[in-house]
């Protein structure tokens, strides 16, 4: 069987990177002491998948990692164990048994949501959002593993919204067939603001989605 | 004042390197609130958060502080020099990883001393700090402390430093946090305070003591100038290994620190006598740990941290009496879980083919050896104990049982020193080569790797070479160069040195005295700083340091000392005596090995200490 984890990477270790978030994942799941299936081969590691790492630098509330399991274990005994084995800032907040055919949570991702926060120099960026969104065609420079691509990425933004005095809520393309991070927005609206440089921001993803928008972990 | 503040520190975070090595928030890190300790200890490592994290006694008495019900201990590291340009700009003060309290704010500011090459990092996190560098200028806020190897030769920071703990600190440390307490309960004084401490054996308290100088520069007298203060300050002995507190917890790094790990302490103390090892006659007796609590605090630490890598930590781990019995517990329980067992610091001579056998079950590292010298002459100086047959036997076992990566220590620099020395280090490497390829190809792995890395001998103080000179560093240049065409020679060795002038620096700090103080200020204030990293080192700050203090680093790196000359650690009772350390001394430059102690006591002067010394 396998197990879905919903947890959060708190601000305080928004800076930790993927791998070292894994390492972490890894180490707490041992000490959790539930039955961790491992891979074959000469160094045998846990069977952990990622649904999308989470960039350096950005938090996350709805992170989503599934585990394989050697043995049946009932959701709520993996919850209260893994719990007790989790740093602090990496705390669990529900999972959900799924059986070994159940697709690879990668597999399902469609889009995510950001909160992003501006503490200085917010104004402008927040007073061009309704002409930015009003565009149908926004070109903006990608960084692909092959160079910079000049992408079109207004159809990878499902969404943009004012929410505060400094911040903004988004929800963009996260896929194999089509990415927008959320800098390269920032970036882009920059650009419609008149700005030379985009602002400092702090970023948040707030829920993975799946197809027509539905949490990744209810799929 | 600087103030700390969560939104600036969050803003320079997004600009420096490796920002996790500042946020904390690891397992296992405590969590007590600030307001609530009666005693706050904030732990200075004086490195980077990588090495810091790698080192055995920050556990050991983060959690022993941690213990005390009353008291909290918090880890500090010192910032990169990006960061720690990035905090002055922004006037962010230096915080602890845990709370994010500036350091100013604790009772204690507590610095372990691992290596010379460090202290120009205590300086650095002093002052990002706004903590008055110099003693004198402290009328209040923390008391300065300093602990580890380097603190038994005090004298270069004895400026900086209010209290040096000398010896072992599991039960120093609490007798020192618990007279701090009463101190302030009692609403002492600083010196009141000072002179309470001075009182704990193994306290030294710098401020209460004064040198004098003769006309050439050497120490004329030392002696207290406090009727609180000891004339000898005797360094603290742990009796009871066994029972001794050990962390049942590791505080688990988010980033890879350089040992990542779990690190089981079987003994401490080394018997074997090596003459350059300060290590080897600071830490005596041998104490063991049982094979019993050992797997007690394995099974502990596994299921308090997760890690997937366990090491066996001591001087000398091939003298530990249980060792195949350990090694074949530990590698039998947690060969299953997946876990790896290594064996650091094995000395070739006591390599048990067995536990080599038993540890490869689970992964393969490479393997260290350290023959030190390349003749028997010049091991004999140095009394390693090990013959050339030692080493061929130890790593064709190894070859055997599958290590094809082979690293070699030596050092160059050595008293007595010949070409003919530089020229065996290229016969044993030679050696080793050739007792690879004696193992049929079946049996030996593939992809042989041997490398030879040679350091700058550095004589430290309470070592028999205390009173040898350091080779000038045209003399080092001239031997390194040597040995280089000599290993270019032997086909299939990869070859590393180290730079000779942190060498140097390192033996004038090591044997240097108050003076050395002023050095250290001025190097610091011409911006050297994490001088133990080759991309920082700033050997012109330095020698311009020198240079402005009158001070001829010669003097202490390159000086011989003479039977009668008075040393800047005399004052201290390391346990070895004077005597024994003289005997060596001479014994060396006769080429006379001293045999291992557990053959027969040797008279080192550990007998002294009541209960220390078991005959066996």
């Amino acid at each position: 069987m396998k197990m879905l984890v919903i947890f959060e990477k708190t601000d305080r270790v928004r800076h930790v990177g993927h791998l070292d978030l894994m390492r972490a994942m890894q180490r707490a799941l041992r000490r959790s002491g539930v039955p961790i299936a491992f891979s074959k081969g000469f160094n045998p590691h846990l069977l952990l998948n990622f649904a999308a790492p989470l960039p350096v630098g950005t938090s996350g509330r709805r992170e989503i990692m599934e585990v394989s399991l050697s043995e049946e274990i009932s959701e709520t005994e993996f919850k209260e164990k893994l719990r007790a084995a989790l740093p602090p800032e990496l705390p669990c907040v529900a999972v959900r048994a799924v059986d070994d055919r159940h697709p690879a949570p990668m597999a399902l991702l469609f889009a995510a949501s950001y909160q992003i926060t501006i503490p200085e120099g917010a104004a402008p960026l927040l007073a061009a959002v309704p002409s930015f969104m009003a565009k149908d065609s926004i070109m903006a420079l990608r960084k692909t593993k092959s160079g910079e691509k000049l992408t079109d990425i207004r159809p990878m933004i499902y969404d943009l919204q004012v929410t505060g005095d400094h911040q903004l809520s988004c929800t963009l393309a996260l896929c194999e067939a089509a990415t927008c991070k959320p800098e390269l927005l920032l970036d882009a609206l920059s650009a419609e603001a008149g700005l030379e440089a985009r602002p400092r921001a702090l970023c948040v993803r707030t829920q993975l989605l799946g197809r027509d928008f539905t949490p990744l972990e209810l799929l | 004042m600087k103030e700390f503040s969560a939104d600036r520190l969050e803003k320079l975070l997004d600009t420096v390197l490796k920002p996790s090595r500042y946020t904390g928030g690891e397992m296992n890190a405590v969590a007590k609130p600030f307001d609530q300790a009666e005693i706050t200890f904030a732990f200075c490592f004086p490195d980077s958060y990588e090495v810091g994290m790698s080192h055995l006694g920050i556990k050991i008495l983060y959690d022993i502080i941690n213990r005390q019900p009353w008291a909290l201990c918090e880890r500090v590291f010192t910032p990169w020099p990006d960061m720690a340009d990035a905090m002055r700009a922004e006037n962010l003060p230096l915080f602890s990883l845990e709370s994010r309290t500036p350091l100013r704010n604790f009772d204690i500011v507590g610095f372990t001393l691992q290596y010379e090459m460090c202290y120009t990092n205590v300086l650095e996190m002093l002052d990002l700090s706004d903590i008055p560098l110099f003693s004198k200028d402290r009328t209040d806020g923390p008391i300065i402390m300093a602990g580890g190897p380097c603190a038994y030769n005090p004298e270069p920071l004895a400026p900086f430093v209010d209290v040096f703990q000398i010896g072992d600190g599991e039960e120093m440390m609490v007798e020192v946090i618990a007279c701090m307490r009463a101190c302030k309960k009692a609403g002492c004084s600083r010196l009141d305070t000072l002179r309470a401490l001075a009182k704990i054996e193994g306290v030294y308290v710098p401020a209460f003591y004064k040198p004098s100088y003769n006309a050439d520069g050497t120490l004329a007298s030392f002696a207290p100038t406090d009727p609180a203060a000891p004339a000898t300050v005797r360094r603290r002995v742990l009796l009871d290994l066994d029972s001794a507190a050990y962390p049942e917890a590791f505080v688990v790094p988010y980033t890879e620190a350089i040992h990542d790990r779990i690190v089981l302490e079987i003994m401490r103390g080394c018997t074997k006598g090596c003459r350059f090892c300060q290590a080897g006659m600071l830490y005596r007796p041998v104490r063991e740990r049982s094979v019993e609590t050992l797997l007690r605090q394995a099974e502990q630490l596994e299921n308090a941290t997760g890690y997937e890598e366990m090491s066996l930590s001591s001087l000398s781990s091939g003298d530990y009496t249980h060792l195949t019995e350990l090694v074949c517990a530990l590698t039998e329980r947690y060969g299953e879980r997946k876990i790896s067992v290594s064996l650091p610091s094995m000395r070739i001579d006591s390599i048990v083919k067995q536990s080599l056998e038993e540890a490869q079950k689970v992964r393969k590292s490479g393997l260290t050896l350290a023959p030190e010298a390349g003749t028997q002459r010049m091991r004999d100086v140095i009394n390693k104990g090990v013959t050339e047959e030692d080493l061929i036997r130890a790593v064709t076992d190894a070859f055997t049982s599958g290590w094809s990566t082979v690293k070699l220590y030596f050092m160059i620099g050595l008293p007595t020193e010949t070409d003919e020395d530089l020229a065996g280090i290229g016969h044993l490497a030679q050696d080793v080569i050739n007792a690879y390829f004696t193992v049929p190809r079946g049996m030996r792995a593939k992809g042989l790797r041997v490398t030879c890395s040679a350091s700058t001998f550095v004589p430290k103080p309470f070592t028999p070479f205390q009173w040898q000179g350091q080779d000038d560093l045209p003399t080092i240049r001239e031997k390194q160069a040597k040995l280089g065409d000599i290993l270019r020679q032997v086909k299939g060795v990869n070859f590393n040195w180290h730079e000779p002038e942190l060498s140097m620096l390192e033996a004038t700090f090591a044997r240097g005295d108050r003076r050395m103080g002023d050095v250290l200020y001025a190097a610091w204030k011409n911006g050297c700083r994490m001088d133990g990293w080759t991309e920082f080192l700033n050997y012109d700050g330095w020698m311009k340091a020198f240079e402005d203090c009158g001070i001829d680093p010669k003097f202490y790196a390159n000086r011989e000392r003479g039977e009668k000359e008075l040393l800047p650690w005399d004052f201290i009772d390391a346990g070895v005596t004077r005597a024994f350390l003289w005997r060596e001394w001479q014994r060396a430059q006769r080429g006379e090995v001293t045999p291992d102690c557990r053959k027969g006591c040797q008279g080192c002067g550990l007998k002294r200490f009541e209960g220390v010394c078991v005959d066996r």
